[in-house]
């Protein structure tokens, strides 16, 4: 009863007050409390790693974080500036150089799952392991950002340009050498510009009037191989591996000499499409098989020019490999299988007269299955937007 | 024909969904297009490749000398040969384990010096300027040859990344501002003044590479980055030995007075934070 009496009776006035101020003071303590835990918290949220690093090492030293945009901060508390590196293999992935001692720098890094190494101040301080676990956001592949083609398109220019330097050099060896009358010094040069030129196959594709005449069969004329147009490449074979003589060849090695600076220009300034990359390489391969499907054996310059179309493909396939193991890591490991057993069924040196006599069933099918698996693998490599 | 006038609010409407579509036109237009990027990053790949047969070649004679036991030609060899490494520090650095043996400083390890890992350019230093001698080079001089070769068939295999490219121009600069300024880099031979000039003449390669990009998006930038560079020249060709022969090299850093010590860091501080601005300016962050 008096309990009731006592609930229900109105607080005295000082309690009142008491009661007000003590509020108040407990709001101000939970705000101190939150404004804490905010200062607190946020370092080490999601996606937000601490590492120090200390005279002799980093703290922690083993760290976990799971796949994708990771960022960390690195905060110097020993007594000299240092760098922190995020280390895949040998390679540098990620770096914050010049960290002043005392202050802490943010790094951020886009990581895939595997193990990694991180520098941890002094070269002779123990490194730290960083392990990255997959997530769940990287068994759908995102689809490639439209920056994703730039450095394998500017590495295939440094490569089509540096090949282009030895094409005319060799070009250039070989007009000279059937000027001279030199048939062995003439077959030599052309072994090695005959190379380069398949090496470089796919992108001379690009331009039919040049690719005609560097690469036409004396078949693909009316008149065959007494056509006037029949020029380049096959026409020389035909008098210095044929005809064995390098007499009226002359002006078609100058044809072919002013051909290959035509193609030098071009190339220079040239966009390559990235779809070509892989489907433009399949075409090649296509083509050289078209030429002999039904053969039984096949002759030697026709292995070596497989074995130039090959060492073209392997060159596209490893600008590809990162792209493709980003987005379709199964298609790399068939492409690469492929690719391998290809490679295998190739004589390893071009241009030394091997047994020419390739298992003609084996090497067309190998190659086919490479054609086949290049000329599907743009599906997996769909740009953004 | 007359048209009806639109009421306030209609004008207001009109006029903010106008400046919608001008802004994103403009930055549609504004995007520097991917396949822009490619050409001038094969060329900096072909600039670094031809700066890495010089460095071959040159690290070849000055290992031979010091492998002669020729301490005059070696320390007159040692700036010239680094030249071609400051120059592509941002590709050379991807590389950890070759940067470490073969640009490491002996701040880097505990015990300095005597620290049995402290290989490379600087060990080597040590050698000729401070101990004045070859003795005991022969290893070093070995083990940076092999080095260097084999950094020369790593970035021959090498895709670059696009953005270590761009982000190379700043990252040179940096390194100015961060050790060389301060002259710790080659701080028994004197020769800074040759490192410094090679870590612009990256920097300012790179620059020279994506300028024309770079000005389609912001021509005040373009210019205030060549004032700056050329600057930064300027100072740095009042110490050239010969100013018609850059091969003839630059005074000794203690030459250089504390004016221009502060006059470089100006220009080279604020060309590392403008230069830091262009990945993002070509789209690549």
């Amino acid at each position: 009863m008096t309990r009731t009496a006592a609930q229900l009776a109105p607080p005295s006035p000082r309690a009142m007050r008491l009661g007000l101020v003590l509020s108040l003071l407990l709001m101000i303590v939970a705000l101190g409390v939150f404004t804490l835990s905010l200062k607190a918290v946020q370092p080490v949220g999601d996606s937000d790693y601490i590492v120090n690093v200390t005279a002799t090492g980093c703290q922690p030293d083993q760290l976990e974080v799971a796949a994708g945009r990771r960022t960390f901060t690195v905060v110097n508390q020993s007594d000299r500036a240092i760098e922190w590196e995020i280390i895949d293999g040998v390679m540098v992935l990620a770096e914050r150089e010049n960290i002043a001692p005392g202050l802490r720098q943010p790094l951020t890094a886009t990581l895939k799952a595997g193990d990694y190494v991180m520098t941890c101040g002094l070269l002779s301080n123990p490194q730290g392991a960083l392990h990255v676990r997959a997530s769940e956001s990287d068994a759908e592949a995102s689809p490639l950002p439209a920056t994703a083609f730039i450095g394998p398109l500017a590495e295939y220019r440094v490569y089509t340009t540096l090949q282009l330097r030895k094409l005319q050099a060799s070009a250039g060896d070989l007009r000279d050498a059937i000027a001279t009358d030199d048939l062995e010094a003439a077959r030599q040069a052309f072994r090695q510009a005959r190379r380069i030129d398949l090496h470089l196959a796919m992108p001379i594709g690009l331009y039919s009037d040049l690719d005609q005449r560097l690469n036409a069969h004396a078949d693909d004329f009316e008149k065959r191989g007494e056509d006037p147009e029949f020029v380049g490449f096959h026409r020389l074979a035909e008098g210095l591996f044929t005809d064995e003589s390098t007499a009226g060849l002359n002006a078609i090695a100058d044809r072919l000499v002013t051909d290959v600076d035509t193609l030098a220009a071009r190339l220079k300034s040239a966009s390559i499409p990235p779809a070509q990359l892989a489907d433009g390489t399949a075409r090649v391969l296509e083509t050289w098989l078209d030429h002999h499907r039904d053969d039984r054996t096949i002759g030697e310059r026709d292995l070596d020019d497989l074995v130039a179309l090959t060492e073209g493909a392997d060159k596209i396939v490893s600008l590809l490999s990162p792209l493709l193991e980003r987005q379709s890591p199964d298609t790399l490991q068939t492409l690469q299988t492929q690719l391998n057993s290809l490679q295998q069924e190739l004589p390893t040196a071009s241009g030394s007269s091997t047994s020419g006599q390739g298992d003609a069933d084996g090497l067309l099918r190998a190659t086919d299955a490479v054609a086949k698996s290049l000329a599907g693998i743009n599906q997996a490599l769909t740009l953004e937007g | 024909m007359k048209i009806p006038k639109p009421c306030k609010t209609s004008k207001t409407w009109i006029a903010a969904g106008t400046l919608g579509l001008l802004s994103v036109t403009a930055t549609a237009q504004a995007a520097v297009a991917p396949e822009a990027l490619v050409g001038p990053v094969a060329d900096y790949k072909l600039y670094v490749l031809d700066n890495l047969e010089q460095l071959v070649t040159h690290t070849e004679d000055f290992t031979a000398a010091i492998e002669a036991g020729d301490l005059a030609k070696a320390k007159a060899l040692y700036a010239p040969t680094r030249v071609y490494y400051e120059r592509i520090e941002p590709i050379a650095e991807l590389f950890a384990d070759l940067d470490v043996s073969i640009d490491a400083r002996e701040d880097d390890y505990e015990q300095g010096v005597e620290d049995p890992d402290f290989t490379g350019f600087h060990r080597l230093e040590y050698g000729l300027f401070h101990d004045a001698s070859t003795d005991g080079m022969k290893t070093y001089a070995q083990g940076l040859m092999a080095d260097v070769e084999e950094l020369d068939s790593r970035v021959q295999a090498l895709t670059f990344p696009p953005e270590t490219v761009v982000g190379g121009a700043a990252a040179l600069m940096e390194e100015v501002a961060a050790t060389k300024i301060s002259g710790e880099e080659d701080r028994y031979s004197r020769t800074d003044l040759w490192d410094f000039q090679g870590n612009v003449d990256g920097a300012r390669e790179i620059f020279e590479l994506f300028r024309p990009l770079a000005a389609q998006e912001d021509a005040d930038f373009v210019a205030r980055v060549e004032d700056n560079f050329d600057d930064v020249e300027k100072t740095l060709a009042d110490y050239r030995l010969d100013p018609d022969d850059p091969q003839a090299g630059f005074e000794s850093y203690d030459e250089v007075s504390d004016a221009d010590r502060r006059a470089l860091t100006g220009p080279v501080t604020v060309l590392a934070e403008d230069l830091s601005t262009l990945r993002g300016l070509l789209g690549l962050n």
